[in-house]
């Protein structure tokens, strides 16, 4: 029993957790992850407590999760690996391609003098959690010596020699008895609704914000880093939409963006908050006393905007109709929130070429058959305890499904 | 009309009612991006969210009785911006469509009926449109730059044949100079027609597809008698 194998593609909430699931039920575990670093989009939210009483927005689950993970014996990682091709024999073998890491993770102290030394803005990337580790790693898009050559300065400086600017890609075969696809979800980029994300600077999506507060625990405006008076959230950007072909609920915006904005009252007391909105998605069995709290704070209107305009002062002009008066009103914020949902990620289209296997009509993938699976937000929208909840119980299946093969053997 | 304050009697909607007209009303999210992009949102309460609500719970009566849908102006931003697709501004149309024409309001419906027993709006005979073209093409030949113009009215084989909105003969004269100097600098061969030039069709802001119907096909009439191959319609 103990000589099973399974790989595991993604290293967020899901894959994170069904790797810890059956690790402990003494199967060996290869995970590989697209990204530099462990922890998927979830492992970028901040603890949201309110008078350090606990909201259940789920963000130390996925840290819980990534620490039990890294110190597991059963669990390999490989960092910026994908899987170039499979082929399925009985077992699964599978040619993993690793980028150059770079920064070799036996040697980093985390020390941080590459980051502190580096000419170049984003050539030295960040992990979000202290279980990232290394901490750091090279942007080779950014880097200069991948550029031309004309610079190596973290490599002279590195107190600990481990930087390797040279250090080649390379080449994995993992043999597995199951496979579990669990690559989550693209956040939708809202470019092209009439709110001027990438051209407004102070207009941010729910993620930019969780990674804000998360960095620097406040919330503050992008054109000029003060903090701003007004705020408005924008809901269901991207979600339920016909047009995008979108037609389901993200499920977890509202939650999202509601234990943000409290927690920048907490935070910065004198900010005022406007949330547009269609309705609100209960979440949990605590929504009840939650949203009575919210609604205090915050200033909920029932209808979702037209247009945004960016004023010389950088300030935002919204438009939406007023629900009494039934008349279009003009509102001028500093910045606006826009909670972009839950959509099919990119991959799926490689994931499906490679185990022949294709997307549900909206995009997203779900299957547990011939010994392939999927877990987490690669199945649809789901909230981190979801998650967690989906990944425990295929991580079961794939149990059974692989002591079934030992017993066909 | 009903207004949001009033108590609905529940045994009046009937959710299928309107299901044959065809525009997806009943997909509403009701999110309020239309009434938030909406220019005439507002304007004695019209809220083209409420209106597809009502649609959608088949208060049609109330609806075609209402004034709301002939303050829109069928811009279509609320159709643009709208997540489930459903045609807001053709939503209006039918429901204008649905109205008694007798009922239609005063200036469209008096409009219409002159432009089908005219051929314009205005009830401008001939000869009075004939003097005022060839009044402001000499208002235009008095500018510099512009001496010998002159407007070619039924000129056969033109370029171009351009259609006139009635309050160009009317009370904004001067707008026809605009396009007309455009067309002298870019030395273009055009014309306009002496009889049927109306390039407005209330029709369509009326629901009338019928009327819509007789009214494009005056234009290609007149430019098969003139053998114009291009059409400017300025509307
Ligand atoms: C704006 C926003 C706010 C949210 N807030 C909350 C909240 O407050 N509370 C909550 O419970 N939930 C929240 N969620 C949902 C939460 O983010 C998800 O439940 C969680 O991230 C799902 O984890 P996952 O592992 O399925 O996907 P992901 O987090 O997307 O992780 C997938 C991982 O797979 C990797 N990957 C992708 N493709 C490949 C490949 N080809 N090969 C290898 N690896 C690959 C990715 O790099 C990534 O690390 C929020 C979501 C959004 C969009």
């Amino acid at each position: 029993m103990g000589d099973k194998n399974v790989l595991v593609i993604g290293g967020g909430t899901a894959g994170l957790s069904a790797a810890v699931e059956l690790a402990n039920l003494g199967v060996h575990v290869e995970l590989i992850e697209k990204s530099k670093f462990l922890g998927g989009h979830a492992i970028g939210y901040t603890c949201k407590a309110i008078e350090n009483t606990c909201v259940k927005c789920g963000a130390c689950m996925v840290e819980e999760k990534l620490q039990s993970a890294v110190f597991h014996p059963n669990i390999n990682v490989l960092a910026a690996s994908q899987v170039q091709n499979i082929s399925q024999n009985n077992r699964f073998s599978a040619n993993i391609r690793q980028e150059s890491l770079v920064i070799d993770p036996e040697k980093c102290t985390n020390c941080g003098l590459c980051l502190n030394r580096c000419p170049m803005e984003g050539a030295i990337l960040q992990g979000f959690s202290k279980n990232n580790h290394p901490f750091y790693a090279v942007n080779i898009k950014k880097c200069l010596y991948f550029k031309d050559r004309s610079c190596t300065i973290c490599r002279d400086e590195c107190p600990e020699t481990a930087i390797d600017l040279d250090k080649k890609a390379s080449e994995h075969t993992i043999e597995a008895d199951a496979v579990l696809i669990a690559i989550g979800f693209q956040p939708f980029n809202p470019k092209d609704k009439p709110y001027g994300y990438g051209r407004f600077n102070n207009v941010v999506t729910g993620l930019d914000l969780e990674r804000m507060l998360k960095q620097s625990g406040r919330v503050k405006k992008p054109s000029d880093n003060k903090l701003p008076q007004k705020i408005a959230f924008i809901q269901c950007v991207g979600s339920r939409d016909a047009k995008l072909n979108h037609l389901w609920c993200s499920k977890v915006c509202c939650g999202s963006a509601l234990r943000m904005a409290r927690l920048i009252k907490e935070r910065q007391p004198k900010t005022e908050i406007a949330f547009f909105y269609m309705d609100v998605q209960t979440f949990g069995k605590d929504f009840e006393p939650f949203y009575r709290e919210a609604q205090k704070d915050i200033r909920m209107i029932r209808a979702i905007p037209g247009d945004i305009y960016e004023m010389d002062d950088r300030r935002l002009k919204i438009n939406f109709v007023n629900n009494s008066t039934h008349e279009t009103k003009e509102e001028i914020v500093d910045l606006v929130v826009l909670s972009v949902g839950i959509t099919p990620v990119e991959d799926i289209g490689t994931m499906s070429r490679i185990f022949k296997i294709g997307p549900d009509e909206s995009g997203f993938l779900r299957t547990d058959h011939n010994g392939v699976f999927t877990a987490g937000t690669v199945q649809g929208p789901m909230s981190i305890p979801e998650t967690i909840a989906n990944s425990g119980s295929v991580a079961w299946k794939i149990k059974k499904y692989i002591d079934g093969l030992t017993i066909d053997d | 009309m009903i207004s949001s304050s009033e108590i609905i009697d529940m045994d009046q909607l009937d959710h299928t009612r309107c299901r044959n007209w065809p525009f997806l009303q009943d997909f509403c999210v009701t999110c309020g991006m239309c009434a938030s992009s909406c220019p005439a949102s507002g304007i004695d309460g019209f809220d083209p969210r409420m209106l597809v609500r009502m649609v959608s719970l088949g208060l049609a009566e109330e609806v075609i009785d209402a004034r709301w849908p002939w303050i829109c102006t069928m811009c279509g931003k609320c159709e643009n911006v709208c997540p489930m697709q459903i045609d807001i501004a053709d939503l209006i149309r039918k429901i204008r469509s649905k109205r008694e024409r007798e009922k239609v309001p005063g200036i469209l419906h008096k409009g219409l009926v002159a432009a089908l027993e005219t051929g314009n709006n205005l009830r401008l005979p001939k000869d009075d449109f004939i003097f005022i073209i060839e009044d402001v093409a000499e208002e235009v030949a008095e500018e510099p730059g512009f001496e010998g113009f002159k407007a070619p009215i039924d000129k056969k084989g033109a370029n171009i044949l351009t259609t006139i909105h009635n309050k160009l003969v009317n009370t904004h004269t001067e707008d026809l100079k605009h396009w007309w100097k455009i067309f002298h600098a870019a030395k273009e061969d055009w014309t306009v027609t002496s009889e049927n030039w109306e390039g407005t069709s209330w029709g369509y802001f009326t629901g009338d597809d019928d009327a819509m119907k007789i009214m494009a096909g005056r234009i290609v009439e007149q430019m098969e008698k003139l053998e114009v191959k291009t059409l400017l319609w300025p509307e």
